[in-house]
């Protein structure tokens, strides 16, 4: 059965998480507009909306990191909107400052290290992996990858090229091996004696602990989780966001939606189905993100990640860290 | 692959002033040649809006261009060296053993040694990163530029073992015959009448395989290596500069040029029509029980590496994971469209084949051309089909692009992709038809439509049939072409493994991926049936 057209909201989404279908069809049942989704990687779908023009059937644009979001709307493809409750739902910080995009849920890049070789003291910051003391003791995954391009370019931003560069180079020059596969094989290599300590996102982490795979879980007992800099710029925090198409057929329906992302009902939902930090700290996280208390965030304006990250690919190079 | 008429043969010996004529006729456009003109020009249109592009002037393209170009190509030419070689050399062996050969397991063997054609590299790659890195069982890692290339050996072999399995079964001719008469040792064979005579349809294997290397971004990303493929999207992901992603693809395309270019080369001028009456069998070399187990013992091995073992690891993770959300639908739309892509593929690669083999240089051309988007990544050709639509909305042709022409877009981003994996097998096929009778044909005034259906597809009909099997797998298997130009709610099987392998979620991703396997088992074995009935 064809829901009526104006009872839809069609979505372009670069993230696939189970999570994020429960919470579509939470909003069905709440308001009866169906949700369509096309889940396909950030990259490409700019590229299919830039050809689509006006003729795009897209309302709502979801993305996880900030840059992806920034590039979105540097090609004019998200229209600036604001209401009341999405200015209570998203802290400033947690934004574009014009409304084109708003975070819904936030991600935290940690340090993994191996208890039996490591002292948490040693991890305390990302400064850390660049000195001597882990000569050959670190991996970590490919500079392409865009948590990695994020992270690098809030340095930039807070302390400049240079600085970015030497710590590029640091732990570069740290690596127990060439960068390879995924968030989780770093873990995993951490854990398997490969080396000492690596980087990833938190929920990588909490994930591996209630794997089904019992290796994941033996794995992830023998390493420990640092959210770094807390008595420095503090930890990085990235966003998953979603903003308003600018050729949106159904605005009113992508803004309703976009209000039911940050709303408390599915702040609370999300919690415990993805491991990510609400929005907003009102609103519980998940017991084991609880569990890591209130912790410091780096303050940097989000558009900074969109916009130095094609620098921190070119000093990801530079470095040799590919 | 039919036996054919002893007349035909005769045709061979075809007089001078018959084959001048023929020369002469080449030249005249008829109206298959302009229906293959369009399906070439269709088919290549992504790849050329590619290069286009890529000369558009921008100005951080070059940047940082250089060096990634450079260590790309260092990459891909190594993996097409050594996987592409390995794959060759594995498909060749294992072609000849099963062909020529009496060992124990043969038969079981013959059909199961295909199979590994119906899994991804990118699901090769996890399953070998899953078993061998850290955490895994194995203590030697899978690793690095080696590590791929054996990933890519054991996995893409099929190609060069099916077309030179269909070649060998032919080995009938007049010279393995003479050998084997003058008691020459099997291995003397192999080397030096066999392996001669097959050479076309390995090269015409081993252009795929290598083409499909050069392609693959899912397996190098996940191996950190830096391929021409793997900087495409280094430059377009990480720099935001598609600009530059579309000048290092533009080398990929050239690529795909000297590698079809050597293909024809390897063919040779001969047109390996001759010796087409099937002599009585003389049957396989029996070999000694060592060798024979050996001979069991390899084409076992290759099995257990390119299918058995990566499988049983992803089902022991599916099991692990116990259930399966909703995977019918995927299963039924991973069907639905590898039908219909390998169907509208086939039309345009089997018309294309004909006419590079009948009308000379115009179809040569043709074939070329068609033939670029096999050794480009998915989601370029897909960026070449966009970009077309891009061009007939800034024309003011269309308002832009509506989702029934995303779906247009998509069928055609696979024929622009998969041309070749169907123009091979069947020129392959129609290697078997003598130039001869086309021209005898013309003669007796048929004319260029009633050629084609009278004379090329009967002839090609057991290669179309391998063609269209191939196509369907290779649909089957692409990811980055459905993923962004599919509909709304539309998840394949490819789509559904992605979305949780990109999310690390690797128990969930094992039983869409174990499926996308499963459903090409079919076709596979169908595809196996055919070449091994032609063997027989």
């Amino acid at each position: 059965m064809q829901p009526n057209d104006a009872q839809v909201v069609n979505v372009y989404s670069a993230r696939h998480y189970d999570a994020d279908r429960r919470l579509y069809a939470a909003f069905e049942d709440a308001t009866g507009v169906a949700v369509r989704v096309l889940p396909a990687n950030a990259e490409q779908l700019l590229e299919r909306l830039r050809v689509e023009g006006d003729a795009t059937e897209a309302d709502l644009i979801v993305a996880a990191d900030a840059g992806n979001l920034w590039r979105m709307k540097e090609a004019g493809l998200l229209r600036n909107t604001t209401t009341p409750a999405l200015e209570q739902g998203v802290p400033a910080r947690l934004r574009d400052p014009n409304g084109a995009y708003w975070g819904f849920s936030k991600r935290a890049r940690v340090i993994i290290y191996r208890k039996d070789a490591v002292q948490p003291e040693e991890v305390a910051s990302f400064d850390d992996l660049a000195r001597p003391r882990f000569r050959s003791q670190i991996v970590a995954r490919s500079s392409t990858n865009v948590y990695q391009l994020s992270m690098l370019a809030a340095r930039i931003e807070r302390l400049g090229p240079d600085n970015a560069r030497a710590w590029a180079s640091g732990v570069r020059a740290n690596f127990a091996r060439d960068p390879r596969g995924n968030d989780t094989d770093q873990i995993k290599a951490v854990a398997a004696g490969e080396a000492q300590a690596t980087l990833c996102n938190h929920y990588y982490f909490f994930r591996l602990m209630r794997s089904e795979d019992g290796a994941d879980r033996e794995a992830v007992s023998k390493v420990g989780l640092i959210l770094p800099d807390q008595a420095g710029a503090g930890t990085h925090v990235n966003i998953s966001g979603a903003g308003v198409a600018t050729h949106a057929k159904r605005p009113e329906r992508a803004v309703q939606l976009l209000e039911y992302l940050v709303s408390d009902a599915a702040q609370a939902l999300l919690a415990p189905l993805n491991d990510e930090f609400p929005i907003r700290p009102g609103v519980p996280a998940a017991p084991e993100l609880a569990a890591l208390g209130a912790f410091k965030e780096e303050e940097v304006a989000l558009d900074a990640l969109g916009r130095r990250q094609a620098e921190a690919a070119r000093i990801y190079e530079e470095a040799g860290w590919r | 692959m039919t036996a054919l008429d002893p007349t035909t043969a005769s045709l061979e010996s075809a007089t001078p002033q018959s084959v001048a004529r023929a020369r002469r006729l080449k030249l005249r456009l008829d109206g298959v040649t302009a229906g293959a003109a369009i399906a070439a020009i269709i088919c290549a249109a992504p790849a050329f809006a590619v290069l286009v592009l890529a000369l558009w002037p921008s100005d951080n393209a070059a940047a940082f261009g250089g060096a990634l170009l450079r260590d790309g190509a260092v990459g891909t030419l190594l993996l097409v060296v050594f996987g592409g070689g390995g794959a060759i050399a594995l498909g060749a062996i294992a072609a000849w053993l099963v062909a020529a050969c009496a060992f124990p397991g043969r038969r079981l063997l013959a059909w199961l040694l295909v199979l590994p054609l119906a899994a991804p590299s990118y699901v090769l790659a996890y399953a070998y990163a899953g078993m061998t890195w850290a955490g895994g069982a194995s203590p030697v890692a899978l690793t690095g530029i080696p590590g791929a290339a054996f990933v890519y050996a054991v996995g893409l072999y099929p190609y060069v073992y099916l077309a030179a399995s269909a070649a060998f079964a032919r080995r009938s001719s007049s010279a393995i015959e003479a050998a084997r008469t003058l008691g020459a040792k099997p291995l003397d064979v192999f080397w030096r009448a066999a392996l001669p005579l097959a050479r076309p349809a390995i090269a015409a294997g081993g252009a795929l395989a290598l083409m499909e290397i050069a392609a693959d971004y899912g397996a190098a990303h996940h191996f950190g290596l830096t391929t021409l493929s793997t900087a495409v999207f280094r430059a377009w992901y990480a720099h935001g500069e598609p600009q530059a992603a579309l000048q290092i693809a533009s080398a990929l395309l050239a690529a795909a040029l000297v590698l079809l270019w050597i293909e024809r080369s390897a063919r040779g001028r001969a047109s390996y029509a001759g010796g087409l009456t099937r002599a009585h069998d003389t049957g396989r070399y029996a070999l000694s029980p060592v060798a024979g187990i050996a001979a069991a013992s390899f084409c076992t091995g290759l099995v257990v590496f390119g299918a058995a073992l990566p499988l049983a690891w992803l089902a022991r993770l599916a099991l692990l994971h116990g259930q399966v959300e909703d995977i019918l639908e995927p299963l039924g739309n991973s069907i639905l469209l590898a039908m219909g892509g390998a169907a509208v593929t086939l039309v345009f690669a089997t018309i294309i084949a004909v006419v590079a083999r009948r009308a000379g240089a115009i179809g040569r051309i043709g074939a070329y051309a068609a033939g670029l988007g096999y050794a480009a990544p998915g989601a370029v050709i897909a960026l070449g089909a966009l970009a077309l639509f891009g061009l007939a909305r800034d024309a003011g042709w269309i308002s832009g692009l509506s989702a029934a022409l995303a779906l247009t877009a998509l069928v055609w981003a696979y024929a622009a992709r998969f041309a070749a994996a169907g123009v091979q097998p069947i020129d392959a096929g129609l290697t078997r038809l003598s130039k001869g009778i086309d021209a005898a044909a013309r003669t007796l005034g048929a004319n260029a439509w009633r050629r084609l259906a009278r004379i090329d597809a009967p002839i090609a009909a057991p290669s179309l049939a391998a063609a269209g099997l191939i196509l369907f797998v290779e649909i089957l298997k692409e990811l980055p072409a459905t993923l962004i130009l599919r509909p709304f709610d539309f998840d394949t099987l490819a789509v559904r493994a992605y979305a949780y392998a990109s999310d690390e979620r690797l128990l969930e991703a094992a039983a869409p991926a174990l499926l996308i396997f499963v459903a090409g088992l079919l076709p596979m074995l169908l595809l196996t049936r055919g070449v091994l009935k032609s063997a027989r």
